[in-house]
């Protein structure tokens, strides 16, 4: 089953969508143990990604690429780098065609991943953005015939991965400093990346 | 604690105090964007120097371009790490033939800046070294650096380094002479009062009327040493105590001793903290050899203050009496 340049701008522009409807939530998370930032810095990141899908007339790649290169530019928190690497490995793992393969969305989202994975030492418990994309990424690789099905799973999986991160003490960023006060707030990247693969799912 | 201060769109603050500290400052800073970039750095013939870091914390770190510091630093967002690419400008633009020193503080978003800002370099074969300082003692012992958080210890460190480029060192030999200095550092701060997000309106760092909190970091995030007030000598030997026995020092050491205002702590207050820090150090047997005493990396309105020890030998201290001239420092 195809997946179309257009359905994956579709997809993301409601993902940016969601992640800027959470604004005041994240800003309330991020107020406890970080600077309160998160939230606009998100909205910057969102609306990059949206203003760059909507520009775009180059087919995946090129959709993807473009928006990796906007969210560079940004001047905000830690989740601007994190966020354009997270891109810029999907983008060079995309096909540079106007459609694609359910396999190859797969290999598109593996390849995010990879290269976050290398930038960032954090892993699932640390209480990160990671807690929501490695369970995301593992639930559209092995669920699902249809890039929908695939995409909802992911969608599940992210935001379990949020609510999981309630329990663990933050081992990254500002919030490592408070330590054991962290139980029982969620991690603001987590849910953030929880609310763009809630979009992805259309939900 | 409401939040008054003169500013107009939170969005723009950056923008704004950088056009502000430019039309300041013109003599000896030109600002492109977010880059603050020294007037000496078009005559440089040296290793030059890069630093890269959010802005809130005035004079630091923009107000320590110019001769004698650094050449070209880099601004980001309040309290936020500035974008690489900008960074991976900074660097092509100060490199004069004689490779450049990237120094980085130890904070989850500098470092990842720094570490993309080292990939890009790599790639295109650039003559960059990255030295990262961090100091703080109170969240993590001295064998688990990697977990220090980076304070104001950086600031002298500028001049140091400076000073050995102008003597025509390497970049090798610069770097080395920074990460030397890096390693015989260590800072603790105290927090008497909170602050407020100039962006948000948010209060960070909520104390109370009773408390102080030893081992508090640079916005807002806690240390765990929250104890009621104590006097002024009270808590500089809890604080000095604790930076000795880090380094450590030991009877016959030469000092150079930083109290660095938060942003609510008054003068008067600093130079009573300096005078128990001189008296305190000096009942060890170790001597204080230079100093800075002031606002030099503040947290908003915080009330508090950093108090940052470096061992110093003489080559240092003559590294330390050469000329520097920017907004926040003059010799």
């Amino acid at each position: 089953m195809s997946v179309t340049a257009t359905f994956l701008a579709d997809r993301f522009t409601s993902a940016c969508e969601s992640v800027k409807a959470a604004e005041g939530e994240l800003t309330e998370i991020d107020s406890h143990f970080g600077d309160a930032d998160h939230g606009v810095t998100m909205v910057k990141i969102a609306q990059a990604i949206e203003d760059a899908v909507k520009a775009n007339s180059g087919g995946i790649k090129a959709m993807l690429d473009d928006s990796a290169s906007a969210v560079m530019m940004i001047n905000g928190g830690s989740a601007v780098p994190l966020w354009n690497t997270w891109l810029d490995g999907m983008q060079e793992a995309a096909p540079d065609a106007e459609e694609m393969e359910l396999d190859d969305l797969r290999k598109v989202f593996a390849g995010g991943l990879k290269a976050l994975s290398a930038l960032s030492k954090a892993r699932v418990g640390d209480k990160t953005m990671m807690d929501a994309l490695i369970p995301a990424t593992g639930a559209l690789m092995a669920d699902g015939g249809t890039a929908e099905e695939a995409l909802d799973a992911a969608a599940q999986a992210a935001r379990d991965g949020a609510e999981a991160t309630r329990n663990f003490v933050s081992k990254f960023g500002r919030a490592r400093s408070y330590g054991e006060q962290t139980l029982g707030t969620p991690d603001a990247g987590a849910v953030s990346m929880a609310y763009f693969f809630a979009g992805l799912a259309k939900k | 604690m409401k939040m008054k201060k003169f500013i107009n769109d939170p969005e723009s603050l950056t923008d704004e105090l950088l056009e502000g500290m430019a039309l300041a400052n013109s003599d000896i800073v030109e600002v492109r964007g977010h880059m603050v970039i020294s007037r000496a750095l078009a005559g440089a013939d040296r290793v030059t120097i890069v630093t890269m870091g959010g802005s809130g914390h005035e004079p630091a770190q923009h107000g320590f371009v110019g001769e004698g510091m650094t050449d070209i630093h880099v601004v980001g967002d309040i309290f936020a790490a500035p974008n690489p690419q900008a960074v991976f400008e900074a660097v092509k633009l100060a490199d004069k033939g004689h490779g450049v020193l990237l120094l980085v503080l130890n904070h989850a978003g500098d470092m990842l800046c720094g570490n993309m800002v080292m990939k890009m370099v790599e790639k295109e074969g650039l003559n960059v070294k990255k030295v990262v300082t961090q100091e703080d003692i109170s969240n993590a012992p001295r064998s688990n650096s990697d977990d220090r958080r980076g304070l104001a210890g950086a600031i002298p460190l500028y001049h140091i380094a400076a000073a050995a480029a102008r003597e025509g060192k390497t970049l090798g030999e610069v770097a080395a002479i920074a990460q030397k200095y890096a390693d015989s550092m260590a800072t603790i701060a105290v927090a008497a009062r909170c602050a407020t997000h100039p962006a948000t309106g948010a209060e960070f760092g909520d104390l109370g009327d009773i408390d102080m909190e030893i081992g508090m970091g640079q916005h807002g995030e806690g240390g765990g040493g929250r104890q009621p007030m104590k006097t002024a000598k009270e808590t500089i030997e809890i604080m000095a105590n604790a930076l000795v026995k880090d380094i450590p020092l030991q009877k016959g050491d030469k000092v150079f001793v930083m109290v660095n205002g938060s942003g609510a702590t008054t003068l008067m207050e600093m130079w009573i903290l300096y005078k128990d820090c001189v008296h305190y150090l000096e009942s060890l047997g170790i001597q204080v050899v230079a100093n800075m005493v002031g606002e030099i990396l503040t947290v908003q309105e915080q009330a508090g203050f950093q108090l940052n020890i470096a061992k110093w030998d003489d080559v240092t201290l003559a590294r330390w009496n050469t000329p520097a001239h920017t907004i926040a420092f003059h010799k």
